[in-house]
């Protein structure tokens, strides 16, 4: 019966270059193929627009990501997410090419989408090998937390797979593995992820961390393909789990503990010993149906909570990320800056060394170094910099990039206590091209600690940034910044003259700020 | 008398500022955590071996540190 009330509340009526016109009563996922492979997922209500004042009518655009590879032929068609039942199938055709569409990356590996959105390749579109070197590679992460002294085991989508499918979900792009602390308070569990990271970073992993409770492993898989592992890190409270990065509930000890085994791809790996409560806390009640095009419907208070005690330290990383990743083939500036060239001559009066933090792709940092300066360049996207290292290495450079974040007060003090204790230290030109209007106020006062403890031997400091934030549509975030704040947190931090002054910018922009502190030796 | 909104009185609206507060009170306590763990960590990790004054294992610790973040 209940197959019938389906079939009958749900009619996809024509798919085409315009995209999906359906007729529903019902809100649930359906997948779109083109051939064998998984392209799409959407609700048929929430993620389509009415088309007519009834609302059963509905329509829904080809997703934006997909939109590049529209060009060609295919067979396409849209089943159900949990049935697989077909609901539409047949040829589908775009622009005058006769050529099979293809949705591959630049490597030629087959995408889907993951439930952000993204097209990434996905497990559904990769091979056997691939699967199980990611079961492996999560294994040992699982085997090394433990050394760590935690009780780790499969959360969020690897949960799902292993405890609903005995497999990795095929929509899914990365695994997640979790443990929940024995620690009771928000703080002790934020330093002992710290301590995980660092054991995990021993073992020769590249990690990356994007909360106070959560961090990232790199694992390379046998085809180059760089895949996230995400350690997610919790704790219960009485008888309240909060769990990084979505779960926040009511949650009693024993459904947590001793925990038991699922089957992951023929492979024994830990689960809570409720999973099912645990994937209810993550899922909802409705976590036995799949849903390729599952969103999230966190409680505001389990955001609020999760963001006070653990977010923050990675502030617009993304914007800045998507930002570097599409100027990512683009030559770099071979102009330096204004701000730049006070900085070399600033460095060539004082014998100094440069430190350009915020370097961004590092045009200037390039600059620099090519007029025969030693150089480090900053950013808290090092990737950002790939093409600055090419060049260093390339021309022989004195040029070293590393990684800065002034929204981590670790990072902050941890580079300071290098500069502090470098080998033959030298005076030195801070360099802070648009950084301070990009950081918000945290980030400023970390940047005048991070100058007191850099210029412990004396040097400058060289800003600019543009006090009323973005006057100009951007993808570049920016905030607006008091001059004089700034001003106040230098002399604080050690600075004995600072000057302030208006720099005229090109035709009809606003002018920027430029200062430049001076600490004594 | 008219009232725009007879429900909501004067003392719902206070009622509703309170829980405001209330709640960024809370935020900025519950912030404290992560910065209290990070100046904790940093305290453990590189002023114990900076306070040994051996300038080898303090380089190796700073690097050590700076290479886990």
């Amino acid at each position: 019966m209940v197959g019938r009330a389906w079939r009958s509340s749900v009619r996809v009526e024509r798919v085409d270059a315009d995209g999906l016109r359906l007729w529903s009563t019902v809100d649930r996922p359906v997948n779109v193929f083109f051939g064998d492979q998984r392209v799409w997922s959407l609700w048929l209500r929430r993620d389509t627009t009415p088309v007519g004042a009834l609302g059963v009518r509905r329509h829904a655009e080809w997703p934006r990501p997909l939109q590049r590879f529209l060009d060609g032929r295919t067979e396409a068609s849209v089943r159900d997410a949990a049935s697989g039942d077909e609901l539409w199938a047949g040829p589908l055709s775009f622009g005058d090419s006769d050529v099979e569409i293809r949705v591959v990356n630049r490597d030629g590996a087959t995408l889907g989408m993951d439930k952000s959105g993204k097209l990434v390749p996905t497990f559904g579109t990769r091979s056997q090998t691939d699967i199980d070197g990611l079961v492996a590679a999560t294994v040992e992460v699982l085997t090394v937390l433990r050394k760590g002294g935690v009780e780790p085991f499969v959360a969020y989508g690897t949960l799902l797979g292993a405890v609903r499918e005995g497999r990795v979900l095929g929509h899914d792009s990365d695994a997640d593995v979790a443990y929940v602390s024995d620690h009771t308070t928000p703080v002790d569990v934020c330093r002992e992820s710290f301590r995980l990271q660092r054991v995990v970073h021993e073992m020769g992993y590249e990690t990356h961390r994007y909360s106070g409770a959560a961090f990232r492993v790199a694992v390379r898989e046998g085809d180059g393909h760089v895949r996230g592992l995400d350690v997610f890190g919790g704790f219960l409270d009485e008888d309240r789990l909060y769990l990084m990065g979505e779960v926040g509930v009511d949650f009693r000890p024993e459904w947590l503990r001793p925990l038991r085994t699922a089957r992951l791809e023929g492979v024994d790996v830990p689960v809570p010993a409720r999973p099912e409560k645990m994937l209810e806390a993550m899922y909802g009640a409705g976590w036995q149906v799949p849903d390729p095009a599952f969103v999230f419907t966190t409680p505001r208070r389990t955001v609020r909570a999760l963001n006070d005690w653990f977010r923050g330290l990675t502030p617009d990383q993304n914007q800045w990320e998507r930002h570097f990743a599409i100027r990512r083939d683009k030559d770099l500036r071979a102009r330096p800056s204004r701000l730049a060239r006070v900085a070399a001559d600033e460095a060539r009066a004082r014998g100094a060394e440069v430190l350009d933090v915020g370097a961004g792709r590092g045009s200037d940092a390039v600059w620099l170094a090519r007029q025969g300066l030693s150089v480090t360049a900053y950013d808290f996207v090092p990737r950002a910099l790939e093409q600055a290292v090419g060049l260093a290495e390339a021309e022989g450079l004195p040029l070293e990039v590393r990684s800065l974040s002034l929204a981590q007060i670790r990072s902050v003090l941890g580079e300071g206590a290098r500069l502090g204790h470098a080998p033959q230290p030298r005076p030195r030109v801070v360099l802070a091209r648009h950084v301070l209007d990009a950081t918000d106020a945290h980030g400023r006062a970390m940047f005048a600690r991070f100058c007191s403890m850099a210029l412990r031997r004396g040097g400058v400091v060289v800003a600019e940034l543009r006090p009323g934030g973005a006057e100009e549509p951007t993808d570049r975030p920016r905030r607006s910044v008091d001059p004089d704040t700034v001003v106040a947190q230098w002399r604080a931090a050690g600075a004995r003259d600072v000057t302030v002054q208006t720099v005229e910018r090109s035709a009809g922009a606003a002018p920027a700020v430029r200062l430049v502190g001076e600490w004594p030796s | 008398m008219r009232l725009k909104n007879p429900i909501r009185s004067s003392g719902t609206a206070a009622l509703e500022q309170r829980i405001a507060d209330l709640e960024a009170d809370v935020a900025e306590l519950r912030r404290h955590h992560l910065r209290l763990a990070e100046i904790a960590d940093l305290v453990q990790e590189l002023l114990i071996p900076l306070a040994d004054r051996d300038e080898a294992r303090t380089q190796a610790a700073i690097e050590r540190f700076n290479e886990s973040l």
